[in-house]
């Protein structure tokens, strides 16, 4: 905490520097990269294996803080909130920010004023039956003369967003089980038979499919990158692409066009490193960073797929 | 799997020298047990960050040794101070302080520190012999069991209150109040949140548990002045008959298998913990005794039972996580926290993938609750000291040092002013007689109770009786709660 309240004072002592002076010297002190939630958890292990990376490219120490808290809305606020001199960035969890703010639960950030800066990479879904189920294909789910039961943490969880929309889009009837404590009890849950299928991203759910407990039926993206399993572009759903979670970079808006553009490198050259990349293999967690061209690209387009879907979300 | 991936991970412990990560986990986790308000899990928040510069394993030895000391060091200040350095102690100052206001301070620690290693022990003995059936047993129970599990707990607050029932309802419906705080885990909707985003996520425990706890105690203290031990009492306040309450958790065995079965049944479900299992493990012991008059006043017997409990837990905690990765407790969910940043991802197949990291965790376990108890045991006859602090000297250190642990948690000033709303409570309860660990329990099991209510009701097809009826372990439950709820009258008629 001594830590914050030196970079307070250092901040307070930057603001009596002229802003053109402090641009030049850009970066003269440590960056603070905020995380919306709790140590050990994906999008911190993220921030903390790009961390090291990206000092040794800016030169100055980039300080991981984590602000946990309303789904990682305090978070994202805190970067919103932050001076944009280039000194606080973060990571966001797109659509998991995008749907609270379309259904005007946001507090205090708006996603369309932010600097984006880079993608790191992008988390498919896949749909997932036990093992030794009976369903062999999604419209086996749908034909049960019941809803279909699917499990997940809470009702604003962005793979409980991918399930609703998805299923309502082809008037597929489900009842989402909420409450599980974290994606690996979601899919216990459907090993314990007390659900029948679960939409998850597919690095949580692989774990489970060579353990044996769980079988693929379908993944979420045009071409298949899993053996075996078909896509959904494949199956006929082409929209079921869509739906992913992407990992963004991003700071305060209006930070300084050659400031984002040299922060914006910076992470790209990060996320490309042989050690990022190492671990990005490792751990099995994807890393395939884009600029920030790219990135406001996607954003604008997600945005405008979620604000599609506002009325049903907003009524489920 | 089997003894000799132990052994090997024994050996390994001595041999590479990372012995001294658990000895300094162990001397970390007595010196964050003991300090009203800082406990296990505020220590391995607060390592993780310190962890990712390590080797994997020997952030495993780090965590283990905190894991496994914090809640002796906890009981010290509960029998001293009557304050629980730690919330899984509350229950030990029901007779813990009473022995120390009677000069037997010496045999309530004595019994503590060997109740708590033989728990710690027990607990860790019994993983080791589900660890081949882990996922059987964590597939057999569900939120059915769950919820059953919340209710037996409610009910043993109603039985806990003798002669004090209104009072021990009043305080667990208000905990229960508090519970229901927050988003609401089936529709969403946000619930009694004051306008402020601080409660979305409902009241967070630690800060509560600090003020209640902790915070209210000082209060009391400072409105008393003087010292704790008294002028009366220090004389009497010296270290002795040690080994008398060692001898006293192996004379009462039957208390000490029952709170460590406790403990480690309680730990192995997510979202209950030490402080449920301590207090069920004390109710219980309460309840099946032949003169439960003797409790509250300094009956050995209500040591040795939260104790046990609250050190079995952890390797009943880490159950679910030896079969599917998934945390069973606060400390465990931090522990795979560890693992994460370290670039493992903790899955069902953990225990292949990285035994050497469970494995070294399970052996620095082991050596922290012996570990701790002996070390705790030699210094503990300079900590009963404390007691003759003058409480103007005590109080302020105990209010800012838990306070800034508070803080320190999460970073946010709210925890703080929740902690100080809740030390005002705490205090106006211990005025007024309203049993504090009641709302607390009744806090900690609201959140689970509801969730696992919508659950049972959702996957059983809105038909929750016939599914529950259906299962044999929902059975044995329901009986338990049945039972339960009958003793006290049982007991009566057995006794006319």
């Amino acid at each position: 905490m001594l830590k914050t309240l030196k970079h307070g004072l250092i901040a307070a002592a930057a603001l009596a520097v002229s802003a053109g002076a402090a641009m030049a010297e850009w970066p003269d002190k440590p960056i603070k990269f905020i995380v919306g939630y709790s140590p050990g958890g994906g999008f911190d292990a993220y921030a903390r294996a790009l961390a090291p990376e990206l000092e040794k490219s800016l030169g100055v120490e980039v300080v991981v803080e984590n602000v946990p808290g309303a789904g990682g809305q305090k978070g994202a606020a805190t970067i919103y909130r932050a001076d944009p001199d280039g000194y606080t960035i973060g990571i966001w969890n797109i659509p998991g920010l995008t749907v609270p703010q379309l259904l005007g639960k946001a507090n205090g950030f708006d996603l369309n004023d932010v600097t984006w800066l880079a993608t790191l990479g992008n988390s498919r879904y896949a749909l997932a039956v036990k093992a030794d189920s009976e369903y062999q294909k999604l419209e086996d789910l749908c034909s049960l003369g019941r809803p279909f039961k699917h499990s997940d943490t809470g009702p604003a969880s962005t793979s409980s967003v991918t399930a609703y929309i998805a299923m309502n889009l082809i008037d597929c009837p489900i009842i989402n089980v909420t409450g599980y404590k974290g994606s690996s009890d979601t899919i216990v849950a459907l090993m314990r038979g007390e659900v029948d299928a679960t939409i998850k991203p597919i690095a949580s759910l692989n774990k489970y499919v060579k353990s044996g407990d769980v079988r693929l039926l379908m993944t979420f993206e045009d071409t298949p990158s899993v053996e075996g399993v078909p896509s959904s572009g494949e199956a006929g759903y082409p929209d079921f692409s869509k739906f992913q979670v992407v990992r963004v970079i991003g700071g305060p808006p209006g930070i300084p066009a050659d400031i984002a553009a040299r922060l914006s490198e910076a992470v790209v050259a990060a996320a490309s490193s042989d050690t990022v990349q190492e671990w990005s293999v490792s751990s099995k967690r994807p890393v395939d960073p884009v600029g920030p061209e790219e990135t406001r690209a996607l954003m604008d387009e997600l945005m405008g797929f979620y604000t599609t879907y506002k009325d049903l979300l907003a009524q489920k | 799997m089997g003894l000799d991936v132990l052994f090997d991970a024994v050996l390994a412990v001595f041999t590479s020298g990372s012995v001294i990560y658990v000895f300094l986990g162990v001397v970390l986790g007595l010196t964050f047990g003991v300090i009203p308000g800082l406990g296990g899990t505020t220590a391995l928040a607060l390592l993780i960050p310190v962890t990712f510069s390590m080797e994997s394993l020997d952030a495993m030895y780090l965590a283990g040794g905190v894991m496994g000391a914090t809640s002796f060091g906890g009981s010290i200040t509960a029998i001293l101070l009557n304050t629980p350095g730690t919330a899984p102690n509350a229950a030990t100052t029901f007779d813990g302080y009473p022995l120390a206001r009677q000069g037997k301070a010496g045999l309530a620690i004595g019994a503590s520190a060997c109740a708590s290693a033989m728990g710690g022990l027990i607990g860790l003995f019994t993983l080791l012999l589900v660890i081949p059936v882990a996922r059987e047993l964590v597939l057999a129970f569900g939120p059915a069991e769950f919820f059953l599990l919340t209710i037996l707990g409610l009910v043993a607050i109603a039985v806990s209150a003798r002669g004090k029932l209104l009072r021990g309802l009043i305080a667990g419906g208000f905990g229960l109040l508090l519970a229901f705080v927050g988003s609401d885990t089936v529709s969403g909707e946000l619930r009694f949140t004051l306008g402020t985003d601080y409660l979305w996520d409902g009241i967070p425990l630690v800060p509560t548990l600090t003020g209640m706890f902790a915070l209210s105690q000082m209060i009391e203290l400072a409105l008393k002045g003087g010292s704790v031990a008294g002028n009366a009492d220090a004389a009497k306040q010296r270290i002795s008959g040690v080994w008398e309450g060692v001898r006293a958790v192996f004379v009462n065995w039957p208390t000490l298998l029952r709170g460590s079965a406790i403990g480690t049944i309680i730990g192995a479900i997510p979202g209950l913990g030490g402080t449920v299992a301590s207090f069920i493990a004390y109710t219980s012991t309460v309840q099946t005794s032949k003169n439960p008059e003797s409790f509250g006043k300094g009956n050995i017997l209500g040591v040795i039972a939260p104790e046990s409990a609250n050190n079995a837990k952890d390797g009943g905690s880490l159950v679910p996580t030896v079969a599917f990765g998934i945390p069973g407790s606060a400390e465990t969910a931090l522990f795979l926290g560890i693992l994460v940043l370290h670039g493992i991802d903790p899955g069902p197949s953990i225990l292949l993938d990285n035994q050497r990291e469970v494995y070294g965790l399970i052996v620095a376990l082991t050596l922290s609750a012996v570990g701790a108890s002996v070390i705790g045991l030699i210094f503990s006859r300079w900590l009963v000291m404390i007691t003759h602090i003058n409480v103007d000297f005590l109080v302020p250190v105990v209010v800012a040092v838990s306070l800034t642990g508070v803080y320190v948690l999460a970073g946010k000033p709210g925890d703080v002013m929740l902690a100080m709303i809740m030390g005002v409570i705490g205090y106006l309860m211990i005025r007024f007689d309203y049993p504090r660990l009641t709302l607390v329990i009744a806090l900690v099991l609201g959140e689970t109770c509801e969730r696992s209510f919508h659950q049972t009701r959702m996957i059983s097809d809105y038909d929750m009786i016939g599914f529950m009826a259906a299962r044999p372990q929902s059975l044995i439950l329901i009986v338990l709660i049945v039972l339960t709820l009958l003793l006290p009258s049982l007991r009566r008629v057995k006794w006319r």
